[in-house]
C-alpha cells in the first residue's frame, strides 16, 4: 500500500489531523470576533508561524501584495479623518483601517487553514475513500515527473501515463500513518483556543489606527 | 473504432470511478507543477489543472465530470492546506462555473467546437465568477478597474490550456487506448 509523506513537525507528531482541525475551528470565531487590529495582526503572525511549523512554505510576497492591494482599493472610497492627500488621491483613517482590517483578516484565514489542514485529514464516506485513491495516483505521477521532457511533452507524458494507469487495474488507496494526540498536543490546543478566546473578552489597551 | 465490452454496469461504474480518481490525481500533479512557471501577476493562475477535466469531457457523463471537479478542488484544498479559506471557495466556485459552461457548450455545439473553444468558454466563466466574488467579498467595487487585465490574462491562459489539450487529444496514444476501453460519452 502506498504511503504518503507527512511533514515531521511538533504539530504532526503530537496532534491528530482531526483534533487540529477541530481546534482551529474553535479558534475561528474568536479570530473573527476580534475587533482590535493590532491583536488581529498578532493572531495572523501566530497562524503564519504555526503554518511554518506545520511544514508549509509561506510566500510572504504574495500575502504582502494581497493585503496592500486590498487596502489600496478600500482607500479609494475615503471616509473619516484625512491622513494625507496627493493630487486627487485622499487617504483617510476610516478607509485605511477598513482596508487593512479586511486584508489582514483574509490572509489570517488562509494561514489558519494552512496550519490546520493536513493531507492526513480523512474525509468520511465514499468520497473520502475516493480521495485516498486520488492521492495514491498523485504521489505516483509526482514520482515520475523527472521523465517529462519539454521538447517531447506529449510523448513523455504518454510514457508516464502508460506506466501508471492501465484500465481495469485496481489500486489500493494511499494512506498516511495517523497521529494520536499526546498530552503536549492537548496542552497546545487548549492554550491556543483559550488564548484566542481570552483576547475576545479582555480589552487589550494597545491598538493602531 | 472498437470498444471492449464490459461485464456489467457495476464493473463499468467502478472502472469509471477509478479513471476519475486517476484524472483527479493528474489535476493535483498539474496544479503542483504550475508553481514552477513564473506569474505575471500575483493572483494569476495558468489553470494547467484543468487539462484532465477538458480531456474527461470526451469520456464521462456530467455526473462523473462534476465528481472529478469536486475531487480536484478538495484534493488541492487538502494538499495546499487551503480547505478552510477563501481560496477554497474561489476555487470551488470558479471550477464548477467553468465546468457547467464547458459541458453546456459541448452539448450545444457537439463536434463543431474544439477543446480550444471549450477551454476559452470555461476560462471566461471561471474568471467572471472569481472577479465577481473578489469584488463583492475582498477588494470592493473599485476593483473593477483591474478586471480587464484579469480577463485578458485568464482568456490567454484558457487559450493556451485549450491548445495543449487539443494537441494531446489528437496525438496521445495513451488517450486512444482509454478511448477504446471506456468508449465515448454517449452525450458527446
Amino acid at each position: 500500500m502506498a504511503k504518503i509523506r507527512k511533514a515531521d513537525s511538533f504539530l504532526s507528531r503530537n496532534i491528530s489531523a482531526v483534533h487540529l482541525f477541530i481546534g482551529a475551528t474553535l479558534v475561528l470565531p474568536a479570530y473573527l470576533f476580534q475587533q482590535n487590529l493590532l491583536v488581529r495582526m498578532a493572531q495572523v503572525l501566530l497562524f503564519a508561524w504555526l503554518a511554518t511549523v506545520n511544514g508549509k512554505r509561506i510566500k510572504w510576497n504574495y500575502f504582502i501584495i494581497m493585503v496592500s492591494s486590498i487596502t489600496f482599493f478600500h482607500t479609494l472610497n475615503p471616509f473619516g479623518e484625512v491622513i494625507f492627500s496627493l493630487g486627487p488621491y485622499t487617504m483617510t483613517r476610516g478607509a485605511l483601517r477598513g482596508g487593512l482590517f479586511r486584508g489582514v483578516t483574509i490572509v489570517g484565514l488562509v494561514f489558519l487553514s494552512l496550519f490546520s489542514i493536513r493531507p492526513d485529514l480523512k474525509l468520511p464516506g465514499k468520497l473520502g475513500g475516493l480521495l485516498g485513491q486520488v492521492f495514491y495516483y498523485f504521489e505516483r505521477v509526482f514520482e515520475g515527473k523527472k521523465k517529462i521532457r519539454v521538447k517531447a511533452i506529449i510523448e513523455s507524458l504518454d510514457e508516464i501515463l502508460w506506466d501508471l494507469f492501465v484500465p481495469g487495474e485496481t489500486v489500493e488507496p494511499a494512506y498516511i500513518e495517523g497521529t494520536r494526540t499526546t498530552k503536549y498536543g492537548w496542552l497546545f490546543l487548549g492554550a491556543l483556543v483559550g488564548a484566542n478566546w481570552f483576547l475576545v473578552f479582555y480589552r487589550v489597551p494597545l491598538t493602531i489606527l | 473504432m472498437s470498444t471492449i465490452p464490459i461485464a456489467s454496469d457495476e464493473r463499468s461504474r467502478y472502472e469509471k470511478l477509478e479513471f476519475v480518481a486517476f484524472l483527479a490525481g493528474l489535476c493535483l500533479f498539474f496544479s503542483t507543477i504550475e508553481y514552477l512557471f513564473p506569474k505575471p501577476l500575483p493572483f494569476f493562475r495558468l489553470g494547467l489543472a484543468n487539462l484532465p477535466i477538458l480531456i474527461s469531457l470526451e469520456f464521462f457523463a456530467p455526473g462523473y465530470v462534476f465528481l472529478l471537479v469536486l475531487l480536484k478542488v478538495l484534493g488541492q484544498g487538502l494538499v495546499n492546506g487551503t480547505l478552510a479559506s477563501y481560496v477554497f471557495l474561489f476555487s470551488l466556485a470558479g471550477s464548477f462555473s467553468s465546468v457547467i459552461v464547458m459541458l453546456s457548450v459541448r452539448r450545444m455545439f457537439g463536434r463543431h467546437i474544439s477543446l480550444v473553444g471549450i477551454s476559452l468558454f470555461g476560462a471566461v466563466a471561471s474568471n467572471v465568477v472569481q472577479i465577481l466574488l473578489s469584488v463583492n467579498f475582498i477588494f470592493g467595487l473599485t476593483a473593477w478597474v483591474i478586471a480587464p487585465i484579469f480577463m485578458t490574462l485568464g482568456t490567454g491562459s484558457g487559450l493556451f490550456v485549450g491548445m495543449f489539450a487539443e494537441r494531446f487529444r489528437t496525438q496521445s496514444r495513451w488517450l486512444e487506448t482509454m478511448r477504446q476501453h471506456y468508449g465515448k460519452n454517449p452525450e458527446s
